[in-house]
């Protein structure tokens, strides 16, 4: 992706104001920007989010198929990400050029909802998922469309699809076991979506970006912001407090003190963007609840 | 096998490969194994053996478009017999992931003003991956990069921490890794002491992130001794060989 | 000549870049190569077994700086309809992009391409894919020959043909069993299950070798004014006029001969070739004679 420019006055500028901690918006080095995240968004879909981040503004959707499971994990369902870098985000996405992008951002969704190779801290009990152990299980797809970027990608990312998972409903499936045993047993999806149930997503980590402007630490950077920045890490925060995952990007190394800052401010930072997006999910499942 | 899936990691303090819980398994560094390359260098590390070869600076494709700093392009690849598992030929998310992550790291330590618009690529395949692959490819790819004459601010050394069965296990085996709670790898630019990739899977708490931190950074620093020596050595065999060609040019003459 | 009368000014390394045809042809006129060998000999070898553990069998062949390694895994699967009584042997050579300054990453290189043919028709008549059948027309085995080239220093078919003859020659097919309801197991686990069964209907195979029908080696050599070259580097072979790759057997039967170049190769530099190729043949089968007794004692040694 072509970068775009910035001027050295431009950094200038709004490197001193991460150091005055005012920035150009107004806001402090530890302040998310205005966080929307609206549910239900796309009708087919199982579960759907749009969540805008200031301008930031991203899409996640998650269907759910029946399908089969990993050979490995037999007794657990799959989630299968995917994010498509639209043209209309950036001219830059136009034929190939969002590949690397997508790659990149699905591969730390996928992070945050299994980390470790064990699987035993996954976000996400995929054993709920589980239809008949090793047979069938419900593949989750959740694929995420960028419409707009205005910076800190990931976390609004993160945040959009916990939220797409948080809003979608499993329908109950009852396994029919056919005269003869050793038929295939038929599958029966009950359509009542009251009788379809949630996915338990409280355990599921956000992304918190925080990188180094200057010598401090800043969190939810804006596009223009991203471009001063040198260094950065990616931390998967669950709402205890606990990381999950922590990727470190951009070019320029940093003190490994300064690292452990950084986590600190992304640990902080997580529990404020964990107890706003809680609170917008609670509020809109409560006035679904009631309309429906 | 069933069986040894079952058997706990760690017995009376020692690891299943009869390794305390802070210790490196073998490791083997050299520098200079590929003939066609600028630089190269093999690791090995047991049972985790990489290769890295480094071409260039030589100039972008164009594709890439231009750029005023150099660029430093990373392919990792498994050999299809790397793994338990036989692997394909074309490069899975996974590599892509790991390419990603190995650049970051050395990016950093590499001077990439002193060759601007130009590209060295760098190039990592894994013969064995007996765990650990990220650390041993970074600090093999470093060596690589020195190897290859390329303006470095300091090395880059990397390796990975295990968090299993209730101990912190440094540079874990693929089992190990298999089974542990959390782990991460960090790679170090030990004589500034920045760190300059550093990924993390599973639950840390803030303490046990940062014991488990220093415990990687130690590993850098043990890593980073022997790198040099393996430099040193490299170089002052190059010389010698210079010199004695040298010699026998004036005896010819 | 502008090289002749620049030669005096600059240092060898130089020269050498720059006039790479007059630095070779120097020393071709004295007998000699760059790398202080005679213009028949191939470079120093040496074959490494069983260097990665994740394989069934694998083989690390140098030859001067060329660097090949192949590994075989193996896997159980189901028979093809077409050749229900055989395996299948797959063999890929695939250079990988840090063998040389022009291989790129992604898709495989022509040289790749045309290695995995010659390579894939020569060791598909070696072994007999009917000695991979496990249980006829069910399942069989399929046995992966991948070679990476890791260096690629000229000449580069004698050496993957080596890695592959000598990963395959040590190659051991792992036991088998199939119980009734036709589960397959391998290795340890498949031993044990036999040990249980006996008496009951023989499903499966002890482990077992695989039996080779000859010992193919290649030698390449080059044509560089009028003298033959064997075993050229990466540095010479561009400026060679003729390039000519001879297979054969220990019995001295011709498996197979490629030629390419510039210039026609005549009949006495074919019968030269094959003669030099015969001579390496059987310095090379000694060599790997000596590399499988000291794995195959290894082995002996683990089982007792």
């Amino acid at each position: 992706m072509a970068s775009p420019l910035i001027s050295a006055g431009e950094v200038q500028w709004i490197t001193a104001g991460v150091s005055f901690n005012c920035r150009n918006d107004g806001r402090q080095r530890e302040d998310f920007r205005e966080l929307s995240a609206q549910l239900g968004v796309i009708a087919q879909a199982t579960g759907s989010a749009r969540v805008q981040l200031g301008e930031t503004d991203v899409i996640v959707g998650c269907k759910a198929e029946i399908g089969s499971p990993d050979p490995e994990r037999p007794d657990c369902g799959r989630l299968v990400f995917g994010v498509e870098c639209s043209p209309v985000a950036s001219p830059a996405f136009r034929g190939r050029g969002g590949d690397e992008l997508s790659g990149e951002l699905a591969r730390a969704l996928e992070r945050s909802f299994y980390p470790g190779p064990s699987g035993r801290a996954g976000g996400v009990d995929l054993s709920a998922l589980s239809i008949v152990s090793g047979k069938t299980c419900w593949v989750l797809y959740v694929d995420a469309l960028l419409l707009n970027i205005g910076g800190n990608l990931h976390d609004a990312l993160s945040v959009a699809a916990k939220a797409a998972l948080a809003d979608a409903k499993i329908p109950k499936v009852e396994v029919v076991q056919g005269e003869d045993p050793t038929d295939e047993p038929d599958y029966e999806v009950d359509d009542d979506p009251q009788q379809a149930q949630r996915l338990d997503v409280a355990r599921v980590p956000l992304c918190v970006t925080v990188s180094q402007i200057g010598a401090h630490s800043v969190v939810d950077l804006t596009a223009q912001e991203e471009l001063c920045s040198s260094a950065s890490v990616q931390v998967a925060v669950d709402a205890s407090g606990a990381v999950c995952g922590l990727t470190k990007r951009r070019q320029k190394g940093v003190d490994p003190s300064v690292a452990l800052e950084m986590v600190e401010v992304a640990q902080r930072a997580a529990a404020k963007l964990h107890a706003a997006l809680a609170d917008s999910l609670a509020e809109q499942q409560a006035q679904q609840m009631s309309v429906g | 096998m069933a069986a040894l899936e079952q058997q706990p990691l760690l017995t009376d303090g020692h690891r299943r490969d009869g390794r305390a819980y802070e210790e490196f398994r073998n490791v083997f560094l050299k520098t200079g194994v590929i003939s066609q390359a600028s630089g190269s260098a093999y690791a090995e590390f047991n049972n985790t053996k990489v290769m890295v070869g480094v071409y260039g600076p030589r100039q972008s494709e164009r594709k890439v478009g231009y750029s005023e700093q150099g660029r430093i392009s990373v392919d990792v690849k498994l050999a299809t017999f790397a793994t338990r598992q036989r692997g394909m030929f074309g490069q899975t998310p996974e590599e892509r992931e790991l390419s990603a992550l190995l650049a970051t790291a050395l990016e950093a330590a590499t001077n990439l003003a002193s060759f601007p618009k130009a590209t060295a690529d760098v190039y990592v395949l894994v013969l064995e991956a007996g765990g650990g692959e990220l650390g041993v490819a970074a600090t093999a790819a470093a060596l690589a990069l020195a190897d290859a004459g390329i303006e470095m601010f300091d090395l880059v050394t990397a390796c990975s921490v295990s968090r299993a069965e209730g101990a912190l296990l440094l540079d874990p085996t693929v089992d190990e890794a298999a089974r542990e709670e959390a782990g991460l790898t960090l790679a170090l630019m030990p004589a500034c002491s920045e760190v300059t990739q550093l990924v993390s899977r599973g639950p840390w708490t803030s303490s046990a992130l940062r014991e488990a931190m220093e415990l990687a950074m130690g590993g850098c620093a043990q890593l980073d001794a022997l790198a040099r020596q393996v430099l040193k050595t490299a170089a002052a065999e190059a010389a010698a060989r210079r010199q004695q060609e040298q010699q026998q040019l004036q005896q010819a003459q | 000549m502008a090289a002749a009368a620049a030669a005096g000014q600059v240092d060898a390394d130089t020269f050498r870049r720059l006039y790479p045809d007059d630095y070779l042809r120097k020393f071709v006129e004295q007998g000699l190569r760059p790398d202080g060998r005679p213009l028949a000999a191939a470079r120093p070898t040496s074959i490494g077994l069983g260097a990665v553990s994740t394989t069934d069998a694998s083989a690390l062949v140098k030859v001067g700086s060329t660097t090949a390694l192949a590994g075989v895994k193996c896997e159980v699967v189901p028979a093809l309809p077409e050749a229900p009584d055989a395996g299948r042997l797959v063999v890929q050579v695939e250079m990988a992009p840090l063998c040389s300054a022009t291989t790129r990453p992604g898709r495989p290189s022509e040289g790749a391409q045309v290695l995995t043919e010659q390579l894939s028709a020569l060791l598909g008549s070696v072994v007999d894919a009917r000695q991979l059948c496990i249980d006829a027309g069910k399942v069989a085995w399929a046995v992966y020959v991948d070679i990476y080239v890791l260096d690629a220093d000229g000449s580069l078919h004698d050496a993957c043909l080596l890695a592959a003859l000598a990963a395959l020659s040590s190659l051991r097919l792992r036991a088998v069993s199939i119980d009734e309801s036709g589960r397959v197991q391998t290795g340890a686990a498949a031993a044990a299950a036999q040990q249980q069964q006996q008496g009951e209907r023989p499903a499966g195979q002890q482990e077992r070798r695989l039996a080779l029908s000859c010992q193919p080696v290649s030698l390449t050599c080059g044509l560089y004014r009028g003298r033959l070259l064997a075993d050229p580097t990466a540095e010479e072979e561009p400026l060679l006029e003729a390039q000519a790759t001879a297979t054969l057997d220990e019995s001295g039967a011709v498996l197979g001969f490629a030629a390419g170049g510039t210039a026609a190769v005549g009949q006495i530099v074919v019968v030269q070739c094959l003669e030099a190729a015969k001579m390496r043949g059987k310095e090379v089968r000694a060599m790997l004679q000596q590399a499988l007794e000291q794995a195959g004692l290894a082995a002996d040694a683990d089982a007792s």
